[in-house]
C-alpha cells in the first residue's frame, strides 16, 4: 500500500509538471473566463445596450405616408399605432418620391384603401423589412376602425384575444428539459476527460516500456501498485483538471452574475442526486476505460503503436457516447436501457437515464453493482497483463494471445 | 546469505532454453556469471528477479523460497532503462522510495551515490541530456541506493570506459568486503577473474564449469607445464619434444608466447624435468601451467554452434 502512494504521488507529479497539461488547463480556463466575461465587457464598452432592441427597429428612421383613403383611414389612429419612429403625413405623392429617394425617408407608403397601400422604397433589398411596422399599424388602425363601427370597444375585444394565461409546471419525474443541457455538459466533460486521459496513460505505460524503465520498476515494487497507481494518477489528474474548469466557470459566472442576469442559474443548478450519480458511475467509468488503456498499453512497445493499440477501445467508446447522447432524446428507449447495463456503457447510459428519464434505485444498484465488479476484475487484469508486458518486446502482441498467455501457468 | 539455484528450467513456447541450471553463491563471495551472447545467463538472472517463472526448479536463500521483493536486491538489468525526461536526483529517489527507503534517506542515498561515480554535477539534469557513459552511472546508482544485500548485475561493464570500469571494479570489491552476497554476468574474462572466487560457465541453456575459480584453474592446470628455453626458438622446442619424448608428453601446444606441454597420465613432471636435461634443453623457466578463464571458456564454450 505505501508504495501504490509513492507510484501515486510521482505519476500525479508528472502530469501536473508536465508542460502540455499546464499550457491546456491555462487555455481552457483563460476561454471560459473571457467567454463567461463577453456580457459584462457588452456592458462596460458597449453601454445602454439594454435600450437597442427597442432601437434597432424602430430606430430614429423618418417614414412618410399618403393617405387616399382619408374618409375610411384614421391617419391619427394611424399615426397613434406606428411604433417604428416618426410617420409623417405627406399630401403630394411626388414630394414623397424625393423625400425617400433622398433618403429623407426610410420609405413611403400610399394608402390606396383601408386594404390596401403601396410601399415606396428606394432600393429593395433581399431582407428589407421597412413595411413590417407601418403593416402592423395599419392594420391596428383597420381593425380599430372596424370595431368601433360596431360600437365595440376595441379594448375590449383585445382583452379578449389577448387573455394572458399563466402556467404552472408542476414535474412530478424528471424534467428532462431543464436537464438537458447540464447532462450534456457533465456527459460530454466524461467523454473529453476519459478520451484523453486514457491516452495519455496507454502512452505513460509504453513508454515506460519503450524507455526499459519498466525492468526496474517490477523488481521494486508490486505490479498491482504500479498499474493502480498509475490509473489513479491519470485519474485524479484528469478529475482535478475537470474540476478547475468546472471551478473556474462558475467563479467566472457569479463574477459576470450582474451582465449574465441569472441566464445561466439552471447549468449551474443541478440537483444532488444527480451529482451523485455522476460521482459514482463517472469515477468508475473513468477508472475502468483507464485500466482498459493502460493495459493496452503495456502491449505495445513503442509510444507510436500505441495509437494503434487502442483504437478498438476508442471506437467503443465513441459509441458509447454517441449511444448515451442519442439517448439523451429518448431515455426510455431499448437501446439506452440495455446500454445502461453493458460494463462498457453503463457508466455513460445509466447516468443519462437517472439524470433525465425514470429508473427505479434497485436498476442503479444493479448496474453500479456490475460496473464496481468489471472495475475490479479489470484492473487486476490490467496489472497482470502490464506484469505480462514487461518483458515482451517487438510487434504489438494480439490481445487473443494475451489471454491464452493469462491463462495458461507457466507464462510469467 | 546462500542463494541457491536449483535445477532451473525454462521455456519460451515450445523452445526450452535452460535445461537444469544449478549453482549456488555466499554472502561476501562473488560469482561470475560466464557465458557466451545467447548462452543463457539473462534469462536465468530474470527468473532470479522473479521477471520470468521458471518452468520447473527453485531458487532458495538460506534454504528457505527466495521471494526477492522481501529483500533489498540491487539490480541492473542487461537493458538499462529508467526515465530519459525526468531529472535524475527525481527518478533516485522515487525508486529508493519504492524500494522501501524514507524520501529524506532516498535522497541522501542517492547524493552519496551519485557522488561517489563522479556524477553529482548532472543531480538536476534530465537523464537524457547525459552521455551514454553517465547514464550508465546513475542507473548503478539506482542499482545501489537502497543499500542492497544482494546485488545482480547483469554485464555491468558494458558500455563504461576503462576508468569508469575501474570506479565499478572498487564498487564491486566493497560490497564484497561487506559480505554483500553478488553475483555478476559477463563475457568479458579480466572482470571476472579479477574479483570472483566462484564461477558459473553457462552453455547452451546448461551449467558446463562450476565452483571455486582456483580450484577450476588448478585442475585444467593439472598435468600441463609451461617450458621455457634459453637458446632455441619455441619451435625448436616443440620438435624436439615430439620427436624425442613422446612418451612423457602427449601434447605440445604454443599458445600466445608460451609453449604448453601435456604430459601423458600417469608421468611426472620431475620424469620430464629430468629428461629435459638429458636431452641438453637449456631450461631456463618451468612451471605448471595456469590457463587463464579464457581458456578454459573457450574450451568449454567454444564449440561453434
Amino acid at each position: 500500500m505505501r508504495n501504490f502512494w509513492i507510484v501515486l504521488k510521482f505519476e500525479i507529479l508528472n502530469f501536473y509538471k508536465n508542460k502540455s497539461f499546464i499550457i491546456a488547463s491555462v487555455i481552457i480556463c483563460g476561454l471560459l473566463i473571457i467567454g463567461m466575461s463577453i456580457p459584462t465587457i457588452r456592458d462596460t464598452f458597449f453601454s445602454s445596450s439594454e435600450d437597442s432592441i427597442g432601437e434597432e427597429v424602430g430606430s430614429d428612421q423618418t417614414y412618410g405616408f399618403i393617405n387616399s383613403a382619408e374618409g375610411d383611414v384614421n391617419s391619427k389612429t394611424l399615426g397613434n399605432q406606428f411604433m417604428g419612429g416618426e410617420l409623417q403625413e405627406f399630401d403630394d405623392r411626388e414630394a414623397l418620391d424625393e423625400a425617400v429617394q433622398n433618403g429623407d425617408l426610410a420609405a413611403g407608403f400610399v394608402i390606396v384603401s383601408p386594404t390596401e397601400y403601396q410601399h415606396v422604397i428606394q432600393n429593395n433589398e433581399m431582407t428589407g423589412s421597412t413595411h413590417f411596422m407601418f403593416e402592423e399599424a395599419f392594420r391596428e388602425t383597420y381593425r380599430i376602425t372596424g370595431f368601433e363601427s360596431l360600437g365595440i370597444e376595441y379594448e375590449t375585444v383585445q382583452g379578449l384575444v389577448h387573455a394572458p394565461i399563466q402556467r404552472d409546471t408542476v414535474v412530478l419525474g424528471t424534467d428532462s428539459a431543464a436537464n438537458y443541457l447540464y447532462t450534456y455538459i457533465l456527459v460530454f466533460g466524461l467523454y473529453f476527460v476519459i478520451i484523453v486521459y486514457g491516452q495519455l496513460v496507454a502512452t505513460s505505460v509504453a513508454s515506460e516500456k519503450s524507455n526499459r524503465a519498466m525492468e526496474v520498476l517490477v523488481t521494486s515494487t508490486r505490479t498491482e501498485n504500479l498499474i493502480f497507481g498509475k490509473v489513479f494518477g491519470g485519474a485524479i489528474a484528469g478529475a482535478s483538471q475537470l474540476a478547475l474548469i468546472i471551478a473556474t466557470a462558475m467563479i467566472a459566472y457569479r463574477a459576470n452574475s450582474n451582465a449574465w442576469d441569472g441566464g445561466l442559474d439552471f447549468i449551474f443548478d443541478i440537483p444532488l442526486s444527480v451529482l451523485g450519480s455522476f460521482a459514482a458511475f463517472g469515477i468508475l467509468g473513468y477508472l475502468f476505460f483507464l485500466f482498459l488503456f493502460g493495459a493496452l498499453g503495456a502491449l505495445v512497445s513503442r509510444t507510436e503503436d500505441v495509437s494503434t493499440s487502442v483504437t478498438p477501445i476508442t471506437i467503443i467508446f465513441v459509441a458509447v457516447f454517441a449511444v448515451s447522447v442519442m439517448g439523451m432524446q429518448n431515455t426510455e428507449g431499448m437501446l439506452l436501457r440495455v446500454a445502461s447495463f453493458v460494463p462498457l456503457s453503463s457508466f455513460m447510459a445509466m447516468f443519462v437515464r437517472v439524470s433525465m428519464g425514470s429508473v427505479t434505485n434497485v436498476e442503479v444498484a444493479i448496474s453500479l453493482g456490475i460496473l464496481l465488479a468489471t472495475t475490479l476484475f479489470t484492473g487486476w487484469l490490467a496489472s497482470k497483463i502490464y506484469r505480462m508486458g514487461t518483458l515482451m518486446y517487438g510487434n504489438p502482441v494480439k490481445i487473443t494471445k494475451v489471454f491464452k498467455m493469462l491463462f495458461s501457468s507457466n507464462e510469467a | 546469505m546462500h542463494l541457491e539455484i536449483n535445477n532451473l528450467h525454462k521455456s519460451f513456447g515450445d523452445t526450452e532454453v535452460l535445461h537444469g541450471i544449478t549453482f549456488e553463491v555466499e554472502s561476501g563471495k562473488a560469482l561470475g556469471f560466464l557465458g557466451r551472447n545467447g548462452a543463457g545467463k539473462t534469462t536465468t538472472l530474470r527468473i532470479l528477479m522473479n521477471l520470468f517463472k521458471q518452468n520447473k526448479g527453485e531458487i532458495l536463500l538460506d534454504g528457505k523460497k527466495f521471494k526477492v521483493n522481501d529483500h533489498q536486491v540491487g539490480y541492473l538489468p542487461e537493458e538499462r532503462g529508467m526515465y530519459p525526461k525526468k531529472k535524475v536526483i527525481e527518478q533516485l529517489v522515487y525508486f529508493g522510495e519504492l524500494r522501501g527507503l524514507g524520501r529524506k534517506k532516498a535522497t541522501e542515498n542517492a547524493d552519496r551515490w551519485l557522488e561517489r561515480l563522479g556524477v553529482t554535477e548532472y543531480r538536476n539534469k534530465k537523464l537524457e541530456s547525459l552521455s551514454k557513459g553517465n547514464q550508465q552511472k546513475v542507473q548503478l546508482a539506482e542499482t545501489f541506493i537502497c543499500d542492497p544485500d544482494i546485488v545482480v548485475l547483469d554485464e555491468p561493464f558494458s558500455g563504461l570506459d576503462p576508468v569508469n570500469a575501474q570506479i565499478l571494479k572498487d564498487i564491486i570489491r566493497e560490497q564484497i568486503e561487506n559480505k554483500k552476497l553478488v553475483i555478476f554476468s559477463s563475457h568479458q574474462m579480466g572482470y571476472i577473474e579479477e574479483f570472483c572466487k566462484d564461477i558459473a560457465l553457462i552453455h547452451h541453456g546448461k551449467i558446463v564449469l562450476k565452483g571455486n575459480l582456483k580450484d577450476i584453474k588448478r585442475t585444467y592446470g593439472m598435468n600441463r607445464l609451461t617450458l621455457k628455453d634459453g637458446m632455441r626458438t619455441k619451435e625448436e622446442v616443440k620438435d624436439i619434444i615430439e620427436s624425442r619424448m613422446g612418451t612423457i608428453i602427449r601434447n605440445v601446444e604454443i599458445r600466445k608466447e608460451q609453449l604448453i606441454l601435456e604430459l601423458h597420465s600417469g608421468k611426472e613432471k620431475q620424469e620430464f624435468l629430468q629428461e629435459a636435461i638429458n636431452l641438453g634443453l637449456d631450461i631456463e623457466g618451468f612451471s605448471v601451467y595456469e590457463p587463464s578463464l579464457e581458456d578454459i571458456f573457450v574450451e568449454k564454450a567454444g564449440d561453434i554452434a
